[in-house]
This record gives structure tokens, sequence and C-alpha cells, in this order.
């Protein structure tokens, strides 16, 4: 089958690992090594309102004469570093917890599996809206507000992952050679439990860059001048119709990270054997 | 059946107990005085008394709880500090509209899902499958609210089909939509794949293969039935994705709905009514997932009665 | 075109028998439609449906910024209620299209310094309840906003009245405690009727005028009908904040009038679009940044001439506001006949902020922090991130809020703002000084919202309400607002031009000089049967 060929290994690797690998990179690198350019995105230069595209200025000016380019790599380090402090956050607060519940079992299992199930019967970003609401906008808020929803999702995943282990062979061993709880959780059991935590956290990249462009676009997110990918759309859409490229490009920014981390999530799904969480939809 | 019943609707109880508790709390946790939040900084103190006092926020913590639940148990959610309305009667007004948004997305989802994801797991392994999840792939890596506008100008204003925004006549909702019926249907679709593999791997569809029946018929006939069972309790959870997805969407389409009530409740600081708005979507959810899981025990005769939720 | 078409849905078959054979085939096509309705029907999901249900054609749509906060003429102090209750009510006195008080209901004459008479002119409107205005309503209206208790923040200026008196159902007397050459100007709030005032009727959310227009409902708080009593005409006022949907919409013929609140790059895009038609004229409303005088930062006179001279006004007219504006030094514009076209105003002059703001003790290391309030149109919020890096390039830093316009405004009418922007609109008369500066102004009173107190000011506009020779009032209301723009109770920015932008589907619409909604008297409705009001009626109970 010719056609088939055409998606032989070695092609669906290039398109499936090395593709969004190097998105996922020159974001992060354009966002860690931002003070390195000499970068002006909040500088406003009235002569070159709405400027488009051009040479000296690949992407255009902004409704205020920004230049575009800058204020997408300056977006860039918002959404990478909320992303992450998000998921750092998640993973490790979920993580300890739901694998400490598990372990200690009993009464505060039972509690903790009560609070999970009562964080879970807020839809996700219902709950960061309000909460980025209420706290007030700002970045830190953001943070605190998609961390408040974030870690459920691993702490639900990590418990689950240490009742199926639990009784494994070598953390019975452990148990039976007196090794003390934190040494059993550290080296016994949160190893195991890495890898479908990392294809969880993977797409929880993800969702973190859209859920703070979100909220950025509903105005709770980044306030002016600092720029977002999401309230470079919002205020892009204002001017849209004479003036494309100010929506285009940072949504086409957004959905290509968005899209890479997808992507090797997938990727790292299946690379690690881990099977698909039904519990994707709920985190 | 019965002990299934009772301990399933019983820990939606639970949950439905804690989403209010947590909802409670959330105009405690806004930084600093709420009341000088609502009213705005070097706002007159006899305003910030009277609100303080209108609001119950001058009682112990745990009176101004107990005040909350009891009038949340008489279906009273307070008055809106912004227009001055009861706010259960801004909710009913609004939940129709985020409802019907809702259902007409879900339909939108479901339509597209299934052809996508029956085709990609029939032909697995061939274009046509990489290209239904290339698509899939794409459609939850769109975020709504650039979907959004980019419909708006293809939709309203090139083809002039359908209307900018707001809700006014029939077609006034396709745009909206299909915003949010393509994101779910992008994981539908997935799931919906790898549940007709599952299945098309067990024994009876082998047999139903081996006595003859076409591939297609095969699929349709057995397949499909059993591989949309787990399905079922993805659209319970989706719905949640949706309804909070409604918010930003309702933004940006203007949609009269919850969400949008929502969103300028926060704007005008009426904290009341984002609580009311939270409580009321969460609560929907809750019984939404309750139903779902119902259902499937009642379809799915293979269901044993003796486990709570899994 | 898809406009009437759209519009068509829903309606009762009934209607359809009496239309010719186009509509009749455009009612089939909705037969078809209705269809659909049925078909969600049975997904139990009729009351959505109902809700959906569009307005009946022949309605002229018009898209705001934002709602009108409240439609009783003694409360409403915002720009939109204002215009809107200007097409609901009428008055005694009207300042038409200039700045000299003319009759609207009533003559007057001035029988001596401290006594005017009013006679009402025939013939006397009726109210939408059909019964007829007369001397007892002006006089009711008057009385309860100089009731203390009913809190109008109008009463201030108007409390020179001492007693109003109603001779005859035809003439109202007003008494005043001292002369006021400005006086007939002040009678420009609209008539209520008395037997409603008495009953406490809720004129803010269903206003009862003799107005050209009257009220018909409000379905949400997104939508205000209107009707033109003449002819039936009906006017939906729809609240439409994002400027690109009131655009979209206006070239998708969903609504057929916006006016102001647009960004300059969309006015010239419509403009450019076939049948679209642009008014311009020049226009008077005053924006400023405006200051709370007890705050320790803004407080201080030096760093309110900071930022004076730290705004690059000319720049942001000429290159954000695309010239449709003009730079401000005064509440007035100079052609007025308190004017003063020789002030001289701020030169945008960054060195001299910097050296001011060291002056008021303030460094690198030490910078003055403001929080500046806005509301959450796009446009406005562009010009504050304007403003906010021209006053970060001279040493300031600033932090924007934005609330949604009711939240917004309601913050600055009871005083919790550092700093602000706001226009004043469709002031016509000098009382607005007493209004919004003098010492004993300060909310819920007058308009004072930053608690100026200046002595100097007070005492001026004293003697020039005093003063009833014209000349020495216009002299010592331009000394007024040279002192007001050396003391800086606000920073003046410019004059915004107005303008309407219209669908080629209606004709008529005049813009006004001061952006009110008055065109609206003549707007026709064109290509289109004219409609018997009888049929239109049948839709509102």
């Amino acid at each position: 089958m010719s056609k088939s060929e055409l998606f032989n290994s070695h092609h669906r690797l290039t398109m499936r690992l090395w593709l969004p690998l190097s998105i996922i990179a020159s974001w992060a690198f354009l966002a860690t090594f931002l003070p390195l350019f000499s970068l002006t995105p909040d500088a406003i230069d009235l002569t070159n309102i709405l400027a488009p595209p051009s040479l000296e200025h690949w992407l255009g000016h902004d409704e205020l004469g920004r230049p575009v380019a800058d204020r997408l790599i300056s977006g860039a380090q918002t959404s990478f570093f909320v992303s992450l402090c998000v998921v750092a956050l998640g993973v490790s607060l979920g993580g300890v917890l739901g694998v400490s519940s598990a372990y200690l079992s009993g009464w505060i299992d039972a509690v903790f599996v009560r609070m999970v199930d009562i964080m879970l019967a807020f839809p996700g970003l219902l709950l960061a809206i309000a909460l980025a609401g209420a706290l007030g906008p700002g970045i830190g808020n953001v943070i605190l507000a998609l961390g408040i929803v974030g870690w459920v999702g691993y702490a639900r995943l990590a418990r689950g992952q240490v009742l199926a282990l639990k009784h494994a062979d070598h953390v019975l061993a452990a148990h039976a050679i007196g090794a003390p709880p934190w040494r059993i959780i550290f080296h016994h059991l949160l190893p195991l439990i890495m890898a479908p935590l990392i294809v969880e956290a993977s797409f929880g990249i993800a969702g973190a860059i859209i859920a703070e462009a979100g909220l950025s676009f509903l105005g709770l997110g980044v306030q002016p001048p600092a720029a977002s990918w999401g309230s470079m759309i919002r205020d892009g859409t204002r001017y849209m119709l004479v003036s494309p490229h100010l929506v285009i490009f940072p949504g086409l920014a957004l959905m290509a990270v968005v899209l890479a981390a997808n992507m090797l999530g997938d990727w790292l799904r299946d690379r690690l054997d881990v099977k698909e969480q039904s519990s994707r939809g709920k985190s | 059946m019965t002990h299934f019943l009772v301990t399933r609707i019983l820990s939606a109880m639970l949950a439905i107990f804690g989403v209010i508790c947590l909802v409670f709390l959330l105009i405690h946790l806004i930084p600093g005085d709420p009341v000088e939040v609502m009213l705005g900084e070097s706002a007159q103190p006899t305003d910030k008394e009277s609100l303080r006092h209108a609001l119950g926020l001058d009682l112990p913590i745990h009176q101004q709880w107990w005040i909350y639940f009891k009038g949340l148990l008489h279906l009273d959610l307070g008055t809106s500090l912004f227009s001055g309305r009861a706010i259960g009667d801004l909710l009913i007004e609004r939940i129709p509209v985020t409802l019907y948004l809702s259902l007409v997305s879900l339909v939108v989802a479901i339509g597209l899902a299934l052809p996508l994801g029956l085709v990609a797991a029939v032909r697995q392994h061939t274009p046509l499958d990489y290209g239904a999840m290339g698509f899939a792939l794409f459609g939850m890596s769109i975020p709504n609210f650039w979907m959004g506008p980019l419909l708006i100008l293809v939709g309203a204003l090139w083809l002039g089909w359908f209307p900018v925004s707001g809700q006014e006549g029939w077609n006034s909702v396709v745009l909206p939509a299909l915003t949010l019926g393509t994101a779910m249907a992008a994981i539908l679709a997935r799931m919906i794949r790898s549940s007709v593999l599952e299945v098309l791997g067990e024994d009876f569809m082998r047999t139903a293969r081996a006595k003859g029946l076409s591939s297609t018929r095969a699929v349709l006939q057995h397949a499909l039935p059993n591989a949309l069972l787990p399905i079922l309790t993805l659209l319970g959870l989706q719905l949640g994705g949706l309804l909070g997805g409604a918010v930003i969407t309702e933004t940006v389409f203007a949609w009269p709905g919850l969400g949008l009530l929502m969103i300028e409740a926060i704007q005008q600081r009426d904290y009341p009514v984002v609580q009311a708005a939270v409580l009321c979507i969460s609560v929907t959810y809750i019984v939404v997932n309750l139903l779902t899981d119902l259902l499937y025990a009642w379809l799915d005769p293979r269901i044993q009665f003796t486990t709570g939720d899994g | 075109m898809r406009t009437s078409f759209h519009d068509y849905d829903y309606l009762s078959p009934v209607c359809f028998a009496i239309r010719s054979p186009i509509t009749c085939f455009m009612g089939r096509l909705s037969v078809f439609q209705l269809s659909w309705g049925k078909w969600l029907l049975v997904f139990g999901l009729f009351s959505i449906v109902g809700c959906s249900e569009s307005l009946p054609d022949y309605t002229l749509r018009f898209g705001l910024a934002n709602a009108p906060t409240n439609l009783d003429p003694r409360y409403a102090t915002d720009a939109t209620s204002a215009r809107l209750n200007r097409l609901l009510y009428s008055r005694l006195v009207d300042f038409g299209e200039g700045t000299i008080p003319i009759p609207a209901l009533a003559t007057w004459r001035k029988l001596s310094p401290t006594h005017y008479r009013f006679d009402l002119q025939e013939p006397k409107p009726l109210f939408h309840n059909g019964t007829q205005l007369s001397a007892y309503d002006v006089k009711a209206t008057y009385a309860s906003i100089l009731n203390p208790d009913m809190a109008s923040p109008h009463r201030g200026i108007l409390q020179i009245i001492t007693r109003i008196d109603t001779p005859t159902e035809n003439t109202v007397d007003f008494f005043l405690t001292q002369p006021d050459a400005l006086f007939p100007g002040y009678l420009v709030i609209g008539i209520l009727p008395a037997n409603l005032i008495a009953n406490r009727h809720p004129f803010h959310d269903h206003p009862m005028g003799s107005g050209v227009f009257q009220f018909l409902d409000r379905p949400d708080d997104t939508r205000l009908i209107i009707e033109r009593r003449a002819d039936g005409q009906r006017v939906e006022f729809v609240r439409i904040p994002d400027p690109t949907v009131r655009t979209l919409k206006l070239l998708a013929n969903e609504i057929h009038l916006v006016q102001n609140d647009l960004p300059p790059e969309l006015v010239t895009y419509l403009s450019a679009h076939e049948g679209i038609t642009l008014q311009q004229r020049q226009g008077a409303n005053f924006a400023y940044l405006g200051f709370n005088q007890l705050d320790p930062v803004v407080g201080q006179e030096l760093v309110r001439k900071a930022i004076a001279h730290a705004i690059d006004r000319e720049h942001i007219i000429q290159f954000v506001l695309r010239g449709r504006a003009r730079v401000a030094q005064a509440l007035f514009p100079p052609e007025h006949w308190v004017g003063h076209a020789s002030l001289a105003g701020y030169t945008y002059d960054p060195e001299e902020a910097k050296r001011l703001l060291k002056e008021a003790g303030y460094d690198h290391d030490h910078r003055p922090t403001i929080t500046y309030k806005t509301s959450t149109d796009p446009f406005r919020l562009r010009l504050a991130t304007i403003i906010q890096y021209q006053l970060d390039q001279v040493g300031i830093d600033v932090s924007i809020q934005s609330h949604d316009w009711g939240t917004f405004y309601g913050d600055i009418k009871s005083g919790r703002f550092q700093m602000y922007s706001l226009a004043w609109v469709g002031v016509k008369s000098p009382d607005i000084f007493r209004y919004a500066f003098h010492s004993d102004a300060t909310p819920p009173v007058g308009a004072n919202r930053g608690h100026y107190a200046d002595a100097l000011a007070d005492r001026l506009m004293t003697q020039a309400e005093q003063t009833l020779n014209k000349q020495e009032q216009q002299t010592i209301y331009r000394s007024l607002q040279a002192r007001l723009l050396d003391t800086l109770p606000y920073v003046p920015l410019w004059f915004e031009d107005h303008y309407a932008l219209a669908s080629p589907t209606i004709t008529g619409y005049q813009l006004s000089a001061d952006g009110n909604f008055d065109g609206l008297n003549q707007v026709r409705w064109l290509g289109s049967p004219s409609v018997p009001p009888n049929y239109l009626a049948r839709h509102y109970p």
C-alpha cells in the first residue's frame, strides 16, 4: 500500500515527536531567554498604530503601536511561566497528597476521596474563573486559581496508581524490612507512578496554557500593559476587521503550543504505555 | 440495585453539600475586606457597614454559613448588589438559555464525533484514521475564544448566514454551538475510536464476522451500541467542560446565559451573583453526572450493583 | 438581502394573509423554520424557543455601548440616560442646538429678579397614560427634586428655588432666594405626572413622560424598546458593549444606527462601506482626568501638574483619535459664550513633569503610584494604557482598574477613586461649575466627586451667580476657568467629535450638536411599506 507508506515509522516519529518537541523547545527558549533579547513589548509608538507586518517588523504593530512580535514573545513568557507553575504545583501537591492518602488509607483516605469528589464536582474552568474573579486580576492569582483547580486530577491519578501498587512485592518487602513510610513512598512508589503522572502533566500543560489565555481573554489574567496571548487575542478581536494580524498571530502561537503539548502527551502516553485516563475530561 | 442507587444518590448529595460549602467560602477568599472590594476602595464607612450587615458578614462565620444554607433550602439566593433583583429570578432567566446552547452543542459534538471516531476505528492506521485523529487533535487545541471570533468573521460577516452575536432568531445558536461543539467533538471522537477498537477486538465481534456479517453492518449493529456505553459516562463528564467552556463562549457571542451573567457579575463586583452562578452550574453538573451514571447502570447488564462509585 | 427574511421568523400565520405574494413566499419559508421550532419542542425546549423569538420587523435598532442606568430624569446623571430621557419626557426649557436657553414646554417672563413666571404653551402634551400635562405636574416634579429625602443629584443647583406656585393650571411661578441670570437654564429636567410621583411610581424602570416617544418594554437589561407616538415607529436600544460586534451588526443590518463610542479605525472602516452613511460634527463633550483631592498622592497640586505636562494630547488626538477631537483647556470650548480662547494650557513637557515630581518629593527610587479607574470599553482602556505609558515615562507608576460601566460610574459618583477619566456630556450652562467644583457640591448634593475645595473658586462662582450683567459674568467665569486650570481639579484632555453611522435602510437621522438622540424624532425607515400601528401593537400587551 503506497498510501500508508507515507506514514512509515520514520515519518511518523518526525510528525509525532520532533515537530511538537521543536515547538515546545522554541517556546521554552524564547520564554526563558527573554531578557537576552532587547525587546520593547510595552513601548507605545503612536505613529505606528495598527501598522501591518513589514520587513522590519515581521508581525506588525498593535492598536497602540507596540511591536506584535515582541509582545508575542512576552506573551510566550507569561504562558510558559504560568503553565509551568500551575503544573508543578499540581503535580507536587496532587502527587504527594494522592500517594499519602492511598498509602495511609483508613479514614484519612475516605475523607480525602470525598474532598477530591467535591472538587471534581465543579467544572474546572468555571471554578478557576470564579476564583480568579474573587481573588482579583493578576498573574499570581491566575496561578493560584488554576493550581487550586488543577491538583485534584493528579491526586486522583496518583492515588489510583498507588492503590494498585500497594501490594506489589517490592513494596511489601520494603515494609517487611521496616522501611519508614516516607522512604517507601519516595523510593518505591513515586518512581513507579511517575509515568502516568508525566503523561497527565503534559496534557496538563496544554490545559494550563489555554486556561491562562482564557482568563486573560476574560480580563481576569494579566493586566495592561503586560502581554498574554489571551489578552492579545481579546484586544485583537476588536480590530480584526481592520488589522486581522492582531488576532491571527497570537492565536496561531497559542494553538501551535497547545497542539504541540497535546501531541507530545499522546506520544508519551503511547511510549510509556499508559492507558488513556477517562478522568481527563474531569480535570 | 437499590443499594447502588442509594449510595450513588447519597454521594451526589454529599458532593452538592461540599459544593455549597466551597461556594459559600468564595466570598471569604476575596483578599482584604470583601465589602471594601465590592464597594470599591475609599467607600464611605456607613455604606460599608450597611452592606456588611445586609450580607450578614458582621456575624460569626458559622452563623453566616447557617443563614446561607437556610436561604438555599428556601431557594432564596439573595439579591444582586448591582441590579437589586432577586438572584433566583436572574438565574431562572438565564438557565434555559445556557441549557439550550449546551444541548445544541452536544448535538453538534455527537454529530461530528460519531462518524469521525467510527471511521477512524474501522479504518485504523489508514490516512483516514490519521486525518480524523489529526482533525480531532486540532479541535482539542483551538481555543474557544479564538475560534469564536474567526467563526463570526466567516459565518456572520463574509457569508452573512448567522447573526453576529446575541440570541436573536433561531439561527443565532449555530455559531456558539459550533464553537463549543467542536472542542467537545474532538475529545469524544478520540474516545469513540478507542472504545470501538476495544469492542472490535472482543469475541462476539469475531463471531459476528465469522457468521459472515459485513464489517460495516457488524460495526453498526454490534460494535457501536456496546462502544457507546463507556462514552455515555464521558458525555456526562464532558458536560462539565461544556458548561465551563460556555462561560467563555457566551462572552464571545454575547449569549445571554449563565456564563455571561457570571462574567458580568465579576466585572460588576456582584459576588452574590457569582456565587449563585457557580453553585447553579456545579449542581447541574453533579445532577447530570448522577443521571448518566444511573442510565449507565440501567443500560449495562453486566454492572454489579455492590460497588459504590468507581 | 437576508435582513427582512431573518426577521420574519415566528410571525403568527394570521399575518401572512395580508401580505403581498413575495412576503407570502417568505412566509412559507418561515413555516419551514417554524417546523424547526417544533422539532426542538419534541425535546422539551419550548420555553427556550420562546426566548429566542425575534421582534417583529420595522423596529429600528440603535446600538449602544452602555445601557441607560436610570430613566427617572430626577436621578439620571449619565449621558445615555439623559439622552433617552430627552425622548421620553418633555421639559420646560431646552438648549436646542445652541448654548442659550430657549422655551420648550413653556415661555417665561422675569417678573422680578427673584420671580420667574412660566406659561405652558398650547398644545400641552399628553402623558403616555393619556392625562394632560399641567402646571401641577411641573410643580410636583421640581418639588420632589427639592425634597432632601429624595436625594436627587440635581438638587444642588436648584436649591435657589424657595417656592413654586401654580396660579392656574397653565402657569408656574418660581421664587428664588437670590437673583440668578442663568436661572431658566436650570429647568431642563423632564416633567413627570404629579399623581404618579405621589404614588412613588418606579420611573427608573417604567418611565412615564410626555415626550415624542413612549416607553414600551424593557425585556432584559440589554434592551429597551420605545415607540414614536406620532406614527408607532419603534426604536429598540440594544446594549452591545463590544465595538467590533456593534460594527459587525451594523454591517449585517442587525442594528441600524450607532453613535459615538467606536474606535476611529472602525469608523473609517464602516464609512468606507457602500450605503453606510457617516455624519460627523465637532463636539463639545469635555474629556478629562479627575482626581481625588483627599488622596495623599494626587491630592498634591504638583503631582497633578506633572501629570498635565506628561500627557501628549496632541499626538494622542492625531494618531489615536485620528484627528476626531481638539485639545481642551477648560470645560467649555472657546465658541461657548463663557469659553476662554486665550487660556494657556499645559504643554507636553516630560522634563518639566519630572522636575515637578522631584519638587513634590518623588524620584527614581520613590515613585508615586496611582490607581487609574476606567470602564471596560476597549477604546477607553486603550487610551488609559497610553496615559499609563506616558506617565510611566516621567516616573509615575499607574495601575489600571477597569470595571463594567455601571460599576465604574457608580464608583466615580460616590467618590471612590484615586484617578479616573470621564467626559462631561451635553453641558450647556455655566452652572456646571457650582455642580462640579463648589466645595459644597460634594456627592450626593452635587458632582464635586473629587472633593475639590478652593476658596477663590468658590468665591468666583458666587460672584458670577450674583451678577446680572452678562458681560461681567463672562469675565468672572473666564477667570474661574483660569483658576481651575491653575489648580487642576481636572486635567483637561480634549473635546471629542460626534459621529453617527446609519445603515442604508434608514433615512432622516440628523446628528445633533451635543450628541443627543433627538434625530430619532425624524428618522424614517426606507424600503418597507408603512406599517399600521395597530398591527404592531398586537405584539405587545
